[in-house]
């Protein structure tokens, strides 16, 4: 097991993936926050090519492949280690990343002449921060470095949410803070307990040592519940409608895509990672009640909203649920246990790209009607076909029909809970989806109606045909993944311990 | 030959599909929708072809679709095609549907043709979806408070019988042993499935609520009434089908399921009846046809259940031409509804005897088409009680499409600017061909000239007469004594059925308050700890 921490071909892209961001937001800072957005904008190809280069590389390998930082291996050092998940993960982020940019480059553009605003600069060097913490959650392998760019993370969108100053922003930006820092804390103390009895925090390196003793079992639930509050698991999701559903649109997309993912992605990387060998059953039923909580909950409080930000921010309370089935789906090394993890990928994925495209469109709503309220929607989609065509695409995604990511997801999920004789799963699963279709029928139907309530639909402002493209592009991807090969799913598969017992 | 076949069984999805595309460039998407009566030529063909054909399989590259015609479904997609070619021709030649109409018109049918070809789990489910989700847009893009009523029941139905059918599916493909979600791999493997008998209830379930099984039959009149005539005509004559095919294509007939198969039929047979009952209390012609569908669906169901218990492979076969047979009947039918209304007063004598001839070829009349639908699925009602009740459900057909013709002669307000202006003026032609065409394409296995052996003319005449004429005299006679049909809301039992889905709607404001409670900090925090503890606990 040598190998584990040295590095391999390819392993200097993880050292680049990551100081991409970095060095723009060093870049932003330089030249003034007039090129923040030049520096965005430009270093976003660059960021997708090393994200598929990556990708090649572990695609090629069949295996992680690992930077270790200075020569060392840890447990002296620290590594970066890239494996199947990591570089989807990276490809996703980069793309959604891109999408924000070109899509916030209107609102957030500093024009010449025009006074240079805090919130232009703010945004852009946030939004690089945020895609610098992703990547370092995606690709490390160290707990504390972990905990590090989870801190990156919070801090870098938090202010997202509060970059216009309104009074209710700021407060639903604090509420998210400190509950985050909540998480971080229990988080830490996790990460500390692990140090204190096993002296490493290489992921690679803990999971030959831990043993099923109460300071793991410890550690793991303090780790868990952090990183829970983090992903705003319901029931503890009190920051997350309010600040998502008040940020920009750009950001909106960005927090509810990506954000929740990052904690999320270390949850996985904790339980079937670090602690694969342990017996994890009744652990994981616990985390897929309480997605199972999230999902119903969730979803009924979405059907409940008036505004349609609101809305969208609680499909998400429900749709952070549905991941959480990959504990109890995706647990030991069956072969429905691979069908499980496919699905549990599969669903991030497609609510980032499905979630992106619909916090896009709604901003794009909001903008062009000058209100969010889903009672005065009537009509709209004669005036904003491709708009409407967006949401009702990533519409069909969260409801899980075919073709799209969504169904692919749930379509998997279904098996696995089948196949594995959890049938108790199935329930929640299927109940998410009646309810999404719910909350999704009540955007599309009044807005598919003639409208002649209210008379003629009047809109403030087209909205440019570009940014109806952008957001139309990624519900595409969220589509298109339900096209996905086989191949695609043995790439998640690449690194995953369990997997290693299977034929 | 069957590369050529295999590029026709292409071409059926591909030219529709090829229009759904060009919709997407504006200049194009008008004409593009007025051509949509093209789109469904090649299904016709390959209908055609595949009627006395082997079972043809196509893998679609890259998509991982399979798709295949066996003669069942290329009986029921050459009729939906041939009804899909003249409605939308009349529909876009004398009037202009907007291009929303316009879309969910050309979606449906690619879903409906679609079912039919479909090979594998995945895309029949794709299809399916299709077939039934956009047919919301013909009828419910309206401010109309009954309309969008009748739209969200319809819509409530359409997707729970969605999420039934992902759940068997889903055991379905989880009990092939290797992998594969064709059809024919997962049908084979399912008989030693332990979810054999889950998966059949879900079939029936999911399947029973596209073709108005009872207890989910509320949605079908009154989608059939909100409907504009030709959007109803299509939806009852070929959009059932997709549940009557789905049926076809899941239920495991080669596995005799003994209990499965009774109480299937039982459930049939109580919808044949329960559709006569309700449809006599009705006098919107458009209404009573629902309820002739929710009773005819239940002769299918029935004849299902009665193959399922005897294990009767090539019932499929004989069900599906009972199925066809609705589909032309039924589709003209709504039509009569508008073209009778249109002619009014001076329907021509020829017309009305049509439209009577018609009605009653539901029931079984001899020489039409609907003779030999019951001579079709006499194999399933040869003994005993189920042969009795078949009987009956003759009877009790002829006596509801007595009162619709009776019905008729009070035209509905609408329909005659609802029908398009060439299917008025050739509906007598449409009307012929509904009766004789099915002639053309009785199966392979049965005899035609079976329906004119006296004692096969005797048994459809005496039900069909004695429908008739109690109809006739049991109307006048009951008015006379002063005693009227109780009047039943249209849906009947949908209405309980709000009713309930209202007190599952009042959860919604007390979950909300449980919401506001747990984004208070100090619960949140407790939550947080409670976590921590139940993590714990679990897994010490």
């Amino acid at each position: 097991m040598a190998e584990l921490g040295t590095t391999t071909p390819g392993g200097y892209l993880l050292v680049l993936a990551i100081l991409l961001p970095l060095a723009g937001i060093i870049l932003s800072f330089t030249p003034g926050g007039r090129s923040a957005e030049r520096v965005a904008l430009y270093s976003t190809p660059f960021g997708f090519a090393l994200a598929c280069a990556i990708a090649l590389h572990v695609g090629r390998a069949g295996k992680p492949i690992v930077y270790a930082i200075g020569g060392l291996p840890p447990p002296l050092g620290i590594a970066l280690r890239a494996d199947g998940i990591s570089a989807v993960m990276l490809i996703a982020a980069a793309v959604i990343v891109t999408a924000a940019t070109l899509y916030a480059r209107a609102k957030f553009a500093t024009p010449e002449g025009a006074r240079e605003s805090r919130s232009a600069l703010t945004f852009w060097i946030m939004l690089q921060a945020i895609w610098a913490a992703l990547t370092i959650i995606f690709v490390g392998s160290d707990l504390f470095n972990l905990y590090v760019a989870l801190e990156l993370l919070t801090f870098a969108a938090v202010p997202l949410v509060c970059i216009d100053g309104r009074p209710e922003t700021l407060a639903a930006a604090l509420r998210y803070l400190l509950f985050a820092l909540f998480g971080s804390i229990s988080y830490l103390l996790g990460v500390a307990l692990f140090y204190g009895s096993h002296g490493t925090l290489d992921i690679a390196l803990l999971a030959q040592r831990v043993q099923a003793t109460p300071v793991v079992w410890t550690a793991a639930a303090l780790m868990t519940a952090g990183l829970l509050a983090k992903t705003a698991l319901f029931p503890v999701h009190l920051w997350l409608p309010p600040a998502h559903a008040n940020a920009p649109a750009a950001a909106s997309a960005i927090l509810s895509g990506l954000v929740v993912k990052g904690s999320f992605f270390l949850t996985l990387r904790l339980w079937f990672y670090v602690l694969a060998a342990l017996p994890t059953d009744k652990v994981a039923a616990v985390l897929g009640w309480l997605g199972s909580a999230a999902v119903i909950a969730g979803s009924i409080l979405a059907l409940r909203q008036a505004r349609l930000k609101l809305l969208i921010a609680y499909s998400t309370v429900a749709q952070i649920g549905y991941l959480f089935l990959i504990f109890p789906l995706a647990a030991g090394s069956q072969a429905w246990s691979a069908i499980g993890w496919s699905a549990g990928l599969m669903q991030v994925l497609a609510h980032a790209f499905a979630k992106a495209a619909m916090f896009f469109s709604a901003g794009l709503l909001a903008e062009a009607l000058g209100h969010d309220q889903i009672a005065k929607l009537g009509g709209a989609a004669r005036a904003l076909p491709l708009t409407f065509l967006t949401i009702a695409l990533g519409g069909l995604s969260l409801m899980g029909l075919p073709p799209s990511g969504g169904f692919t997801a749930k379509w998997m999920m279904l098996q696995a809970s089948i196949a594995s004789g959890q049938w108790l799963w199935t329930l929640p699963i299927l109940a998410g989806s009646l309810l999404a279709a719910g909350y999704v029928y009540r955007i599309l139907a009044p807005a598919l109606s003639d409208g002649q309530v209210d008379g003629q639909v009047s809109l403030e402002l087209l909205p440019k045909r570009s940014h109806e493209a952008i957001a139309l592009a990624l519900t595409m991807i969220a589509i298109a993944l339900g096209f996905a090969p086989h191949s695609f799913f043995d790439f998640l598969e690449i690194g995953r311990p369990m997997s290693a017992v299977l034929p | 030959m069957s590369d050529f076949l295999s590029i026709l069984l292409v071409a059926s999805l591909a030219a529709p599909l090829a229009l759904l595309g060009a919709c997407f460039v504006k200049r194009w998407r008008r004409h593009a929708l007025a051509l949509q009566w093209l789109a469904p030529i090649p299904s016709l063909a390959i209908g055609l072809v595949g009627l006395n054909h082997a079972p043809l399989t196509y893998d679609v590259p890259i998509s991982g679709f399979t798709l295949r015609l066996d003669p069942p479904g290329a009986l029921l997609l050459a009729g939906a095609a041939l009804l899909w070619i003249v409605v939308s021709a009349a529909l876009w030649r004398d009037r202009q549907p907007d291009d929303r109409f316009g879309l969910c018109w050309l979606l449906t049918m690619i879903g409906n043709i679609g079912v039919f070809v479909a090979g594998d789990l995945i895309s029949f489910y794709l299809f399916y979806a299709l077939a039934s989700i956009p047919a919301y847009g013909l009828f419910a893009f309206s401010d109309d408070k009954d309309r969008k009523r009748t739209g969200a029941i319809y819509m409530a139905f359409t997707i729970l019988g969605e999420a039934l059918l992902l759940l068997a599916f889903a055991m379905l493909a989880a009990s092939e042993p290797h992998g594969s979600v064709r059809i024919a791999d997962v049908m084979d493997a399912l008989a030693a499935s332990p979810w054999r008998d889950a998966a059949a209830g879900l079939i029936v379930a999911g399947f029973g609520m596209k073709i108005g099984m009872i207890p989910f039959n509320g949605w079908m009149p009154l989608t059939y009434s909100a409907a504009p005539i030709p959007a109803a005509a299509l939806l009852s004559g070929a959009g059932v089908k997709a549940g009557v095919i789905g049926l076809i294509r899941f239920l495991p007939l080669a596995v005799p399921l003994e209990n499965w198969g009774g109480a299937l039929a039982a459930i049939g047979f109580l919808s044949t009846f329960y559709g006569v009952v309700f449809g006599l209390t009705q006098r919107n012609p458009k209404v009573i046809l629902a309820y002739s569908s929710i009773s005819q669906m239940g002769v299918i169901t029935a004849a299902l259940g009665m193959a399922l218990v005897k294990g009767q492979t090539d019932a499929s076969l004989n069900i599906a031409f009972y199925g066809a047979n609705h589909l032309l009947v039924k589709a003209t039918l709504f039509l009569a509804v508008g073209a009778l209304a249109a002619r009014g007063a001076k329907s021509s004598y020829t017309s009305l005897v049509l439209a009577a001839v018609l009605a009653l070829s539901l029931a079984g009349l001899p020489l039409t088409g609907g003779a030999l639908a019951k001579l079709a699925v006499k194999a399933q009602f040869a003994e005993g009680s189920a042969a009795t009740l078949a009987t009956l459900s003759s009877i009790g057909t002829a006596l509801l499409m007595t009162h619709f013709l009776i019905c008729l002669a009070v035209p509905l307000p609408g329909a005659a600017q609802e029908c398009p202006a060439s299917l008025i003026r050739f509906w007598p032609v449409l009307a012929l061909g509904a009766i004789l065409l099915p002639w053309a394409f009785f199966p392979a296995g049965g005899d035609a000239s079976d329906a004119f052996e006296l004692g096969n003319l005797l048994d459809g005449l005496w039900p069909t007469a004695l429908g008739a004429c109690l109809a006739a005299a049991l109307g006048p006679a009951l008015r006379r004594i002063g005693w009227s049909l109780p009047s039943v809301p249209v849906g009947d039992s949908i209405v309980l059925e709000e009713d309930a889905f209202r007190g599952l709607l009042n959860t919604g404001p007390s979950l909300e308050t449980l919401d506001a409670r747990l984004r208070q900090w100090p619960a949140a925090g407790v939550s947080l700890l409670l976590i921590i503890l139940v993590l714990l606990t679990a897994s010490v």
